[in-house]
């Protein structure tokens, strides 16, 4: 079985079949990254001993003839924002550039419990903040379709791994769509699930009202395997819920997508879009049609606030959030003399020199929009935008069962385009900022391109706890066009 | 709305705990002057009796039991103890509070 066939399904297939044990491919999969990781800088940490002992737990269990379920096995790549317990876990940032994970975070005990094997810790930029993988403190990932552009981010290494066939699937987290944009960029397919519908604990938290965790795959099966593996109520996590996730993430119904209705809104299809983004939507379109979808233009009003409102909500929760960072229980500590510097002084030593530029900014933003005299005409106005963004969303849900966009408005920038300007940064996350707003879920899928053009994704957006409906119409999309990994 | 001058972006990395030097101080009133302009779009959006939407959930009050809030890979705090910086076998030492 060569890597690049494999899909999450295959694998299993081939696992309880006997074609392989799951220590043979995670053995291909280290060769793989020993070979490919040169160039693309996925990975911040390979975690051999302890993926070859979850391997060989996976291959007991089949040896044994214990029912195992799909993601026995199954390698992964985690963003490094993720904790696994005894693993860095840097966030990509260089205050906590020694930091080793004290506990499994929620969603990789579920996974060790349906044994998972962990490859390593992705690629990030510096606690997810950023469309690019550049703001990362320790490397630029390449993306694996032309090493001289990003591989969007934030969750840049998780992508470049499963689009270089550098894990069979991965985790990433997606505050503003740092699942969907990478996944867009690198050709795979990224989900971001409801908010509550998966624990953030033992996530570095960076926006708490945004944040999510999600999957990356090569199909949108795999993504419905891995989604289903890590939902669920947490009582580590208030905000999360008890959804039921049932047999129809995975088995969808041709017979109910027929008599389903997808929006078109008039905002997300603008006159800016790069013409290949564009020509990729109009061919999506057009195989869904094909299949029996009825389209309806619909509009989302205040989709153009969406950005102001989320640059003003997402930095004042980082200011907060990034506030522990202070190097006095883990992390970066400063080679000043301790005796000679007062407690607040220490504080701005380890933080100044274990924070990036990107972290900064955001801290000062944040601190700004919540100061007293700044805090109605900022925070609390982009609030009450929040509530008209989500109100767009549920107006919008009334005539339709899903709501079809662009996921970024090009294909993979180059290295350097945007790192002076963060407006033009901020700008490639336009079309997936309002979904997190709103906490509604979206998943961003490969569209059919030419070969040898740049991967383009295209998002779709269902209503809150309804991840079935989009998953159903990305599963038959794929088949439709005949895309088998 | 407001551009932040340089001594009040003095006052906010005061406030974050932050250091900045002065290549850093130039680029982030250029940076932040830049994206609050941006945000000026926001005084056209008509917000009155518009509730605030001030979290991800309409979730309220969830309760647990007391004495069940560890995760069971927390309950043995070697690791924790492991990552700080400066210890004596269990003892912890941090830095003066008082001046």
């Amino acid at each position: 079985m060569h890597l690049h066939d494999l899909t999450i399904k295959k694998f299993h297939e081939g696992l309880v079949g006997k074609q392989f044990s799951a220590a043979e491919i995670t053995k291909a999969y280290f060769d793989r990254i020993a070979e490919k990781d040169l160039e693309i800088n996925a990975y911040l940490t390979v975690a051999k001993d302890n993926a070859f002992l979850e391997a060989e737990k996976a291959d007991i269990a089949v040896a044994k003839g214990e029912e195992v379920g799909w993601l026995a096995g199954v390698p992964l790549a985690i963003k490094d924002n993720i904790l696994i317990e005894g693993l860095p876990a840097t966030s990509g940032s260089k205050i906590l550039e020694n930091y080793k994970a004290a506990y499994d975070a929620t969603v990789i005990a579920k996974l060790k419990s349906a044994k998972a094997v962990f490859l390593g810790k992705t690629n990030l930029d510096e606690f997810a903040m950023g469309s690019s993988t550049e703001n990362s403190g320790f490397k630029k990932t390449k993306n694996p379709h032309d090493l001289e552009r990003v591989p969007g981010g934030s969750s840049g290494g998780s992508a470049a791994a499963v689009a270089g066939h550098m894990a069979l699937g991965a985790l990433g987290s997606d505050t503003g769509g740092s699942v969907r944009q990478p996944a867009s960029f690198c050709g795979v397919v990224g989900l971001k699930p409801t908010y509550g519908a998966v624990s953030r604990f033992g996530v570095a938290a960076m926006a708490s009202s945004l944040d999510q965790i999600g999957p990356l795959a090569r199909t949108v099966e795999d993504a419905a395997i891995l989604f289903k593996g890590i939902a669920g109520q947490d009582r580590f996590d208030a905000t999360s819920v008890a959804a039921e996730y049932g047999e129809e993430l995975l088995s969808p119904s041709l017979e109910k997508i027929k008599t389903m209705t997808i929006g078109l809104p008039e905002e997300y299809f603008i006159s800016g879009l790069d013409p290949a983004v564009a020509k990729a939507m109009d061919e999506v379109i057009t195989t869904l049609t094909s299949l029996g979808v009825k389209f309806k233009k619909i509009s989302l009003p205040n989709t153009k606030h969406a950005l102001s409102c989320y640059y003003i909500i997402m930095p004042a929760e980082v200011s907060s959030n990034l506030a522990r960072f202070d190097g006095i229980r883990y992390g970066h500590v400063s080679a000043v003399n301790r005796r000679e510097h007062t407690l607040a002084a220490l504080y701005k030593k380890n933080r100044s020199e274990g924070f990036g530029a990107e972290a900064k900014r955001r801290i000062i933003l944040g601190t700004f929009v919540l100061s007293s005299g700044y805090y109605d005409a900022y925070y609390a106005k982009a609030q009450k935008v929040r509530t008209l963004i989500k109100q767009d969303f549920t107006n919008a849900f009334r005539d339709v069962d899903v709501i079809l966009t662009p996921v970024s408005p090009t294909p993979a920038f180059k290295f350097g385009e945007k790192t002076d300007d963060p407006l033009a940064m901020y700008l490639s996350d336009i079309f997936t900022i309002p979904v997190n707003l709103a906490g509604v879920p979206a998943i961003s899928i490969p569209a059919k391109v030419e070969t040898g053009k740049l991967p383009i994704g295209f998002q779709l957006i269902g209503k809150h706890w309804r991840e079935a409906d989009m998953l159903a119409v990305g599963q038959y999309y794929e088949k439709a066009i005949g895309r088998t990994v | 709305m407001a551009e932040i001058n340089k001594k009040e972006l003095e006052h906010l990395a005061d406030l974050a705990r932050l250091e900045l030097n002065p290549k850093e101080e130039e680029k982030f009133l250029k940076d932040l002057s830049g994206i609050l302009n941006y945000f000026q779009e926001l005084n056209e959006v008509n917000t009155d009796n518009v509730p605030p939407m001030n979290g991800g959930t309409e979730s309220k009050n969830i309760f647990r039991e007391d004495g069940d809030s560890v995760s069971p890979s927390f309950r043995d705090p070697k690791n924790i103890i492991e990552a700080f910086p400066e210890k004596h076998s269990r003892h912890l030492k941090v830095p003066s509070v008082f001046e």
